[in-house]
């Protein structure tokens, strides 16, 4: 089998997107030697594009997309690529608004994004532009409302309050 | 439906026994096995607890064979209908075990927004088994229950399919 080159660290790897990116890539940080990175919302398909096709990030496989409720600061969604090759991974962040969240899908980019949008989209309410099939996956046709936004009230937490201590903390620091 | 349904026959009481004798240690179940308390369930069906002592036979290869259905697990409010389905294909007379906290009322996740708050809001359940999940001494327990139950009940009403029952706790 032929050789590939290594993982690039975390730093090494935010350094290269930078470059490419600039005032774009809007934060950057390491988690366990993973790069995080906050990338603009009109970037986003660039940068998912240039990690996949790019030699130097090679990322071949897309882990998951989820999203964070982040209250007043509106929603962010978590796309996590792995290389196989070069056996690193990016954890890519975007902003994709507060009051009628959306992006485009990057499910023509990696088919395996296709029903994690989906999940995503039916969850929080995220609006997936360009995605072949925005329908429901795991909640029941009838379903109305987005159950993982903050929002959402647990009708059954209205008739029974929850008995113990709120264990989810303040929200976002 | 048919013969036992009109004839008196079925009334008289050693012939009643005889008939319930035989339901209750004849139990071809049907594996409803949905999360975590389906491992157990399949436990009790291996050879360490081993119910076909008890005349439960494991496991059914679909609803129409099956005389009993044991609810394994977290009933989604999208599963439901299926369960509701499986149901529905079994055969008269037919009984059913709600296995595990789960199934019972919803569990751990009684306020989840797509858990079923307890299985009996769907279909008829004779008896409950409590536990996250119950051990398989628990279900044992349980089938035995059933059998008791069986033991005792009026076979023209149950083979008219009208009869749902009181529920028995294990
Ligand atoms: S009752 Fe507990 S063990 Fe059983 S399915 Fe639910 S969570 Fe799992």
């Amino acid at each position: 089998m032929e050789s590939s080159p290594g993982p690039l660290p975390a730093a090494e790897l935010t350094e290269r997107l930078r470059a490419r990116f600039g005032q774009d890539l809007l934060e950057s940080s390491d988690a366990l030697d993973q790069a995080v990175v906050r990338i603009a919302p009109d970037r986003y398909l660039d940068l998912i594009r240039t990690l996949r096709d790019d030699g130097d990030f090679a990322c071949d496989f897309l882990d998951f997309v989820s999203a964070v409720d982040r209250g007043d600061d509106g929603f962010d969604v978590v796309v996590q690529l792995w290389s196989t090759t070069r056996r690193h991974q990016v954890r890519v962040m975007v902003a994709a608004g507060k009051d009628e969240p959306r992006l485009p899908s990057i499910a023509d980019l990696y088919p395996g994004a296709n029903w994690h949008e989906r999940e995503t989209w039916e969850l929080f309410g995220i609006d997936f532009e360009g995605h072949p099939q925005l329908v429901k996956l795991l909640l029941p046709e009838q379903f109305e409302g987005f159950p993982l936004r903050k929002d959402f009230a647990l009708t059954t937490r209205l008739a029974k309050p929850w008995p113990g201590e709120e264990t989810t903390g303040e929200g976002p620091e | 439906m048919g013969l036992i349904e009109r004839t008196p026959l079925a009334s008289i009481q050693p012939v009643k026994f005889l008939l319930n004798w035989g339901r209750k240690y004849s139990l071809w179940v049907m594996n409803f096995g949905l999360a975590c308390c389906a491992i157990e369930l399949i436990a009790t069906s291996t050879s360490k607890h081993d119910f076909i002592r008890l005349g439960v036979i494991p496991v059914a290869h679909g609803p129409r064979q099956a005389d009993l259905l044991v609810v394994a697990g977290t009933v989604t409010d999208k599963m439901a209908p299926a369960l509701k389905r499986v149901y529905d294909q079994i055969p008269d007379p037919k009984y059913t075990i709600s296995f595990g906290s789960c199934s019972n009322c919803g569990g751990p996740y009684w306020d989840s927004y797509s858990v079923t708050k307890g299985v009996d809001q769907i279909i008829p359940v004779d008896v409950y088994v409590p536990g996250c999940p119950p051990r398989p001494e628990a279900l044992l327990h349980g089938i035995i229950k059933l059998q008791e139950k069986i033991a005792h009940e009026d076979i023209r009403e149950k083979w008219s399919g009208k009869l749902t029952g009181a529920p028995a706790r294990s």
